[in-house]
């Protein structure tokens, strides 16, 4: 995934490259492999060590594109280029052709930031249905098929289960 | 003997005076606003009152609302701070008929102090030197320019009723002068209805120099050594020191000993502060006496081993100073930082908020003075100053290294902080040798320094923060194709 830190001019590719177990990773930044061991980590944070230096980060707000992450108390902004949005509805089976399904399920588990349609609604595929927000991040929900929204399953600032059921589009 | 004391104020300097209370075992009498409801002196108080709505004016300045509270809660002292009532003589006043204790100087010493023209006077009276200028205010131009030629050009004008750079001109010769003196004056009727200009020397590169004094109701006057306090914006203090660099022993002997009349001049009882500038030529010149404890006053604390507010309510107790001049010796170096609410690249305007998280640093001669606490609020209602940091060394290079390690550890979210700002400043040589001065930020361009810091930060992070990007991209993909609902351990998801 390419990476980009506001203010600087680089930009930084960064992958996992293989698990050693026992929370330690090799993670590779550019050209360069690196040891990284979690010593913690939770949707607000984490801490780890990358090789053999100690780091703290704060998760702050994120959208799928941007990071707002405060390390070592030095508040930064990283933009990347994720294409989660996609991901999440090529899994809703945005992306396949002639989806006969009714119900558009929740491709991940989150908090219902905001709903952007209502019964009776005709939406085309592709057109946002809802809002989630996971790991502090915001990631929007699209219509699987284009039809019209029948019933919505879910209340705004409640939490979704991967799997549960959003919406039924006819 | 005070037995219960209300601290007319807010934020840290409420806790300040708290915490020597406490350890006193003398009860203490909170008061706070509507936006104070959650603050850290109602909860550390003996008591609390709420005495209005949030605006200053309705709350903390309301002096028959606070009198109330001090007569129904039984308090027979007030401890006003700073900011706010500290130096209202009328609130003063109000106390002594009310047969309360003002933890201060009496009303009549207040008002001295505060009227700059019988204040100057009074100084001259002593042979305490003021900044050359008029005597008082000039009746017209003509008066103004017979003056300026007598004391020499660079001169100000200033309004009597200004302030915040307006009703003030610097002017450089007569020409100047004779239009400077039309500006100030029509800005100055436009504003408050009224005139009144005097004539002063301008100095170039001052520095503030100010100096903890102390007198006791039987007229034993000591000064507790000189803060430098040359780093500010806009005429607000940022940074300050102890001792000055520029000061030695027999300079501060010599100055101690003006302090020690100013304050007889004024029959000043208790703690206070009298300013100064200095001149590059080393000349000190009195500018005013600050009638009441100084929001720097930890430093002076720590390099002389008192407890600033006990020795304010001994005095206060009528008890004569426990000390002579002789008996007074600095110890070592410290350093203030004021931690304010603010976006330096917003001109310092206020940044208020939410505070989700704060982190205080902490350790063997690290003081913080705050009223921060994880989940608190900086109220765009109040001063912007959240936190007072402080170190003391043995020497002042080691004083300067604790503060910036203390400064790496200080973690404020959620509000702009001028910690990045202190961090350059004192990093930077200027600062390390002590070429300090009014306008030490712009002489120095610390803003553009500041910027490439920051930026420099940045990129020494850089690694670090792209690695904490990978592990939240990772473990958010997997949760996307994986079903990580069954798992609460996140750091097994990875792959």
């Amino acid at each position: 995934m390419d990476y980009k830190i506001s203010d600087i001019e680089k930009s930084f590719d960064g992958k996992i490259v293989k698990n050693l177990g026992n929370n330690d990773y090799i993670i590779k930044i550019n050209d360069n492999e690196h040891k990284l061991k979690i010593i913690n980590m939770n949707s607000g944070g984490i801490e780890f060590i990358l090789d053999q230096k100690y780091h703290q980060a704060k998760y702050l707000e994120q959208s799928t594109n941007e990071m707002n992450i405060v390390i070592d108390n030095v508040p930064i902004v990283i933009n990347r280029h994720s294409h989660f949005d996609e991901v999440v509805y090529k899994h809703s089976g945005g992306a396949g052709a002639g989806n006969a399904q009714l119900s558009l399920k929740s491709q991940i588990p989150g908090k219902v930031v905001s709903i952007a349609v209502a019964e009776g609604d005709s939406v085309k595929k592709g057109d946002v249905i809802c809002t989630l927000e996971s790991m502090k991040m915001q990631v929007s929900v699209k219509a699987h098929k284009d039809g019209v929204v029948k019933s919505i399953k879910i209340k705004e600032t409640a939490s979704v289960a991967k799997g549960d059921h959003i919406a039924d589009i006819e | 003997m005070i037995e219960k004391v209300l601290i007319a104020n807010r934020g840290e300097i409420a806790l300040r005076v708290i915490r020597t209370c406490k350890a006193l075992g003398i009860k203490t009498v909170a008061v706070y606003s509507d936006e104070d409801y959650n603050s850290m002196h109602v909860k550390q108080a003996s008591e609390a009152y709420h005495i209005g709505e949030a605006a200053p004016a309705k709350s903390y300045l309301n002096q028959e609302k606070i009198l109330d509270v001090m007569l129904s809660a039984g308090a027979d002292a007030v401890h006003p701070g700073y900011g706010f009532l500290s130096e209202n003589d009328d609130f003063a006043r109000l106390c002594e008929k009310n047969k309360i204790t003002f933890i201060g100087p009496s009303a009549d010493s207040m008002n001295l102090c505060g009227d700059k023209m019988r204040c100057k006077a009074a100084m001259l009276k002593a042979q305490v030197p003021t900044v050359p200028g008029s005597p008082g205010l000039v009746k017209d131009a003509d008066e103004a320019l017979s003056i300026a030629n007598d004391i020499g050009y660079p001169v100000l004008l200033k309004s009597v009723y200004g302030g915040g750079g307006r009703g003030i001109r610097l002017v450089t010769n007569d020409n100047e002068l004779l239009e400077g003196f039309e500006t100030v004056t029509s800005e100055s009727i436009s504003a408050v209805g009224k005139s009144a200009i005097i004539v002063e020397k301008f100095l170039e590169k001052t520095r503030h120099i100010e100096y903890q004094m102390a007198r006791d109701q039987h007229g034993n006057a000591v000064h507790l050594f000189e803060r430098e306090c040359s780093i500010q914006r806009r005429n607000q203090k940022l940074i300050e020191q102890t001792p000055s660099p520029v000061v030695d022993q027999e300079t501060r002997d010599r100055i101690g000993e003006l302090v020690v009349r100013a304050s007889e001049a004024v029959d000043y009882t208790n703690l206070g502060t009298a300013e100064f500038l200095r001149a590059d030529n080393g000349e000190f010149y009195f500018i005013e006496i600050n009638a009441r404890l100084q929001v720097e006053h930890p430093i002076s604390e720590m390099v002389s081993g008192l407890d600033f507010v006990k020795l304010q309510l001994d005095i206060a107790n009528g008890e004569p100073l426990p000390f002579k001049q002789s008996d007074l010796k600095m110890n070592g170096y410290a350093i203030e930082c004021r931690i304010n609410a603010e976006d330096t690249f917003l001109d310092f305007a206020p940044s208020t908020g939410p505070v989700p998280d704060v982190v205080i640093p902490s350790g063997p001669s690290v003081r913080c003075d705050t009223y921060l606490y994880p989940g608190c609020t900086v109220s765009p209602f109040y001063d912007s100053l959240m936190a007072k940091l402080c170190t003391w060394g043995q020497t002042f290079e080691e004083s300067r290294t604790r503060m910036l390690a203390a400064l790496n550890d200080f973690y404020i979210q959620g509000v702009e902080t001028s910690i990045p700002l202190y961090k350059t400043i004192l990093n930077s040589e200027e600062y390390k040798k002590g070429e300090l001065s009014t306008d030490f930020l712009k002489r120095f361009s610390m803003i553009d320094r500041l910027t490439e810091d920051l930026k420099n930060e940045k990129i020494d992070k850089s690694e670090a923060a792209i690695a904490a990007a990978i592990v939240h991209s990772e473990y958010f993909k997997s949760r996307i194709q994986n079903d990580a609902s069954a798992s609460a351990n996140w750091k097994n998801k990875l792959d």
